[in-house]
């Protein structure tokens, strides 16, 4: 795909690099996100699977399918790897999300959007496999070089099935473009609900606060009903 | 004669359930298609599949019954938050958030999804969905019915009474007194995720002595009349709903188990007190339960037990239930927890709308049938031979008593959270490895749980006490091994002698039926080992992409795929 993805993120990623891996904590951190976006991608991936008509892209999509959770693995022992050097526990479960891309967008949309994902990916990969190869740590350079070595793999792959899906090169710059601006929109929108989000928490706030009178004053009628209650009183329902 | 779709979602379990004309026609959950695990949002695709299944569009649909109630939902979030006030501070805002963000026009929500009138969805109580499906799926005409879960509107348990079609209230016991929450509080303790781990407390409760059973009594208060008490101090129900306990709980029982830390109960000393802790809890909560049904036994006089909710998935305390609390006869049906909600929905909605109780439950196979032609599509263009088997249950057999690990995808896929046949891994019972290889290899869970033996039912009482019951079919108890057997089905028995068993009939389990019988000629054992056919933290497969990606992906020897067979030597 001679279409290249235009992006911030590598350029911020070269910039902060030596930030952001100084610390293992906020190592760790990092790379469990990646775990948890790479887990999130299998799901997107099989669900893909499942909704293509194509035999040969439902193959596709599982084998990437395969890869995203293998990174998820590698991201997330990692990251417990460096938190356990430091004696705290790992961070958690990864528990991925799905956005419906595939039913939302359509297999072109899905596949620009994976495409972009892909590049974007392996760009900023590449920024902090260079970063390691310089800072001389081994075993993080190693890690990327692994993952980098798929996420080409799958750059390549969903770029010729773009084209190929979208009925030729016009097609898929046109599905790229088409992906970049829901993208775009996207992030217009989760920026306006994080902005939404914290004035309904401020708002929320204030409310608790200027509730005080009265939910202190019904406090002592709110009590805790113990034991059994009639069959009306527990919002068990009264039978039927 | 009406068509209902039953809808749960929003908690955890979303799920659809379709009845036509009083018949169960169709049960799911969404994760099955969303491969999101406990996947809570609206069952969009499931609904989709029962509508397919039944062969009706949602236009036809009479009503749609949604599990539980909104409107008294957001009441006792409301209640709870000032109850705890100024101590729900953190709590206030995702939680009002949350009811009055979405959860609260859930009616709404399911008519834009299915593109039906308005008026034609409905609710009904949360407790009351559990109670229609666990006593309306059951074999009885007249039972004792128990719910008992995290919680619901304001109940937490209840009682009902279950005669004919009809079901009546009891009595109740409200949030925050909750045996469901109790669970759950103590699997964020022990290190394990809520809503997920809970079968894993189980598991290590076996490996643990209950030498914390005056600690877990200032817990849980159980009270003459049968009922229960949480000592609030102790939880966070209120203040920190992400692990539901206080640090009083870590002052009472040292400190909490870190998530995600590899189990060694051989070596460290505090896993063996988190077995310990685990051995207690489980114990304080069989003892709950036994006062609850001692008190609907007391309360009813009936001679058969239902029971439902999430409480109703520990397989041990329904064995217990069984034996001590003096019912002649107990069912828990195979999704008992908030998933079954749905299927309750819509045989109350089924029964409001003038239509017969449906025939007992016999099957947990509600879900969508497997498509064995796609499946060998793609396992072509996966470069994996497919090969025709003129018997794939004779050829399953074959390898698991030769040792194998044999993964089974036919007929429709399960619904509840238990692998019975439909999706399976199996293997040889008789073999201790199976156990270790699929543990540490396959599966990769923590080596101290345990699997469950599937056997024949006519061979069941040979080999476990109590076996055949009303629960077997659907893995929903837990039954004594024969001890002359034990040794015989080291794979299947756990620690304290018990399994899971399944009893299956060609009625209740159509695909492993025959592979039992068949592995019963090989050895003179009709018994596998079966465990769910899913990837760590993945739902169980429903079709063929997820199948063959768990082939790929787990060192499994053989794939069944309807009646086509893939092996890992060949491939």
């Amino acid at each position: 795909m001679s279409t290249r993805v235009v992006t911030l993120r590598p350029f911020v990623a070269r910039v902060t690099n030596g930030f952001v891996w100084r610390s293992p904590l906020r190592a760790a951190r990092l790379l469990f996100s990646f775990a948890h976006a790479e887990a999130a991608s299998r799901v997107d991936l099989i669900v893909a699977a499942q909704l293509t008509p194509s035999p040969v892209r439902r193959a596709l999509y599982v084998r990437h399918a395969l890869d995203e959770a293998r990174h998820a693995k590698v991201f997330s022992l990692r990251s417990a790897e460096l938190r356990g050097k430091l004696g705290l526990a790992p961070l958690g479960f990864v528990r991925p999300d799905a956005e419906d891309l595939f039913e939302r967008l359509g297999e072109v949309g899905f596949l620009a959007f994976v495409h972009r994902g892909e590049q974007r990916g392996r760009r900023q990969f590449e920024s902090y496999r260079e970063h390691f190869a310089r800072a001389g740590d081994e075993r993080m350079r190693a890690l990327f070089d692994a993952v980098l070595v798929d996420e080409r793999r799958h750059e390549e792959y969903t770029g010729t099935l773009l084209r190929e899906v979208a009925g030729g090169e016009r097609g898929a710059r046109r599905a790229l473009r088409a992906a970049a601006a829901w993208e775009a929109w996207r992030s217009w929108r989760r920026a306006g609900r994080a902005l939404a989000g914290v004035a309904y928490r401020a708002a929320m706030g204030v409310l608790y606060v200027a509730l005080a009178p009265l939910l202190l004053a019904l406090r002592p009628a709110l009590r805790e009903r113990r034991r059994w209650l009639g069959p009306d009183a527990g919002g068990a329902g009264g039978g039927s | 004669m009406a068509a209902v779709l039953g809808v749960s979602a929003h908690y955890h379990d979303a799920a659809a359930a379709l009845v036509v004309d009083g018949r169960i026609v169709a049960a799911m959950q969404e994760e099955r298609f969303s491969r999101i695990k406990n996947d809570p949002s609206l069952p969009r695709r499931a609904a989709r599949a029962c509508l397919a299944l039944g062969g009706i569009a949602a236009a036809d649909l009479d009503a749609v019954v949604f599990y539980e109630n909104p409107y008294a939902k957001l009441e006792r979030v409301v209640v709870s938050l000032a109850r705890e006030y100024p101590r729900s501070f953190r709590q206030f805002s995702p939680a009002l958030g949350g009811q009055l963000g979405s959860k609260l026009w859930v009616l709404d929500q399911i008519a834009d999804m299915l593109g039906v009138e308005r008026r034609i969805v409905r609710f009904v109580e949360h407790h009351e969905s559990h109670a229609a499906c666990a006593f309306l799926c059951s074999p009885y005409a007249d039972a004792a019915v128990l719910t008992v879960d995290g919680v619901g509107e304001a109940a937490t348990t209840a009682l009902w009474r279950g005669e004919g079609s009809a079901l009546r209230c009891l009595g109740a016991i409200d949030f925050p007194h909750s045996l469901g929450l109790l669970y759950a509080a103590f699997t964020a303790y022990l290190g394990f995720e809520v809503n997920e781990g809970e079968y894993k407390v189980m598991g290590l409760a076996a490996h643990g002595q209950p030498r914390f059973r005056e600690e877990l009594a200032r817990v849980l208060r159980l009270e003459r009349d049968g009922s229960f008490t949480l000592e609030p101090k102790y939880f966070a129900h209120g203040t920190d709903t992400d692990v539901g306990f206080s640090p009083a709980l870590e002052t009472l029982l040292g400190p909490r188990r870190p998530p995600g830390r590899a189990f060694d109960l051989e070596a460290d000393s505090d896993d063996r007190r988190c077995a310990d802790v685990a051995a207690s809890l489980q114990l304080a909560t069989e003892e709950a339960l036994l006062g609850l049904a001692r008190a609907a036994r007391e309360r009813t006089g009936a001679t058969a037990l239902c029971l439902a909710g999430g409480v109703a998935l520990n397989a041990l305390a329904n064995a217990r239930l069984a034996r001590e609390a003096g019912f002649e006869r107990v069912f828990v049906p195979p999704a008992a927890g908030d998933a079954g909600g749905a299927l309750g929905a819509a045989l109350l909605g089924a029964r409001d709308l003038g239509d017969p109780r449906p025939a007992a439950l016999a099957t947990a196979a509600l879900g969508e049938p497997f498509d064995a032609g796609a499946a060998v599509d793609l396992a072509r263009a996966l470069g994996l031979a497919a090969l025709p088997v003129p018997d794939a249950s004779e050829a399953a057999a074959a390898r698991i008593a030769a040792g194998k690990v044999v993964a089974l995808c036919r007929g429709r896929f399960e619904f509840g959270p238990r692998a019975l046949g439909q999706r399976s891994l199996l293997a040889d019972a008789t073999r201790a490895e199976s156990r270790e290889r699929l543990n540490r290899v396959i599966k990769q869970r923590e080596p101290f749980r345990p699997f469950a033996p599937s056997v024949t039912a006519a061979a069941a009482r040979a080999f476990f006490a109590d076996a055949p019951n009303d629960m077997t079919p659907f893995m929903t108890t837990v039954c004594r091994t024969a001890p002359e057997r034990a040794a015989a089905l080291p794979a299947v028995v756990h620690v304290d002698g018990t399994a899971r068993v399944q009893t299956v009939t060609a009625a209740s389990a159509p695909d492993l039926e025959p592979i039992l019988a068949a592995v019963g000629r090989e050895t003179g054992v009709p018994v596998v080992l079966n465990t769910s056919l899913n990837g760590a933290g993945e739902p169980i497969v429903a079709g063929p992409v997820e199948a063959l990606a768990f082939f790929l992906q787990h060192p499994v020897d053989a794939l069944v795929i309807g009646d086509a067979l893939i092996e890992r030597s060949a491939s």
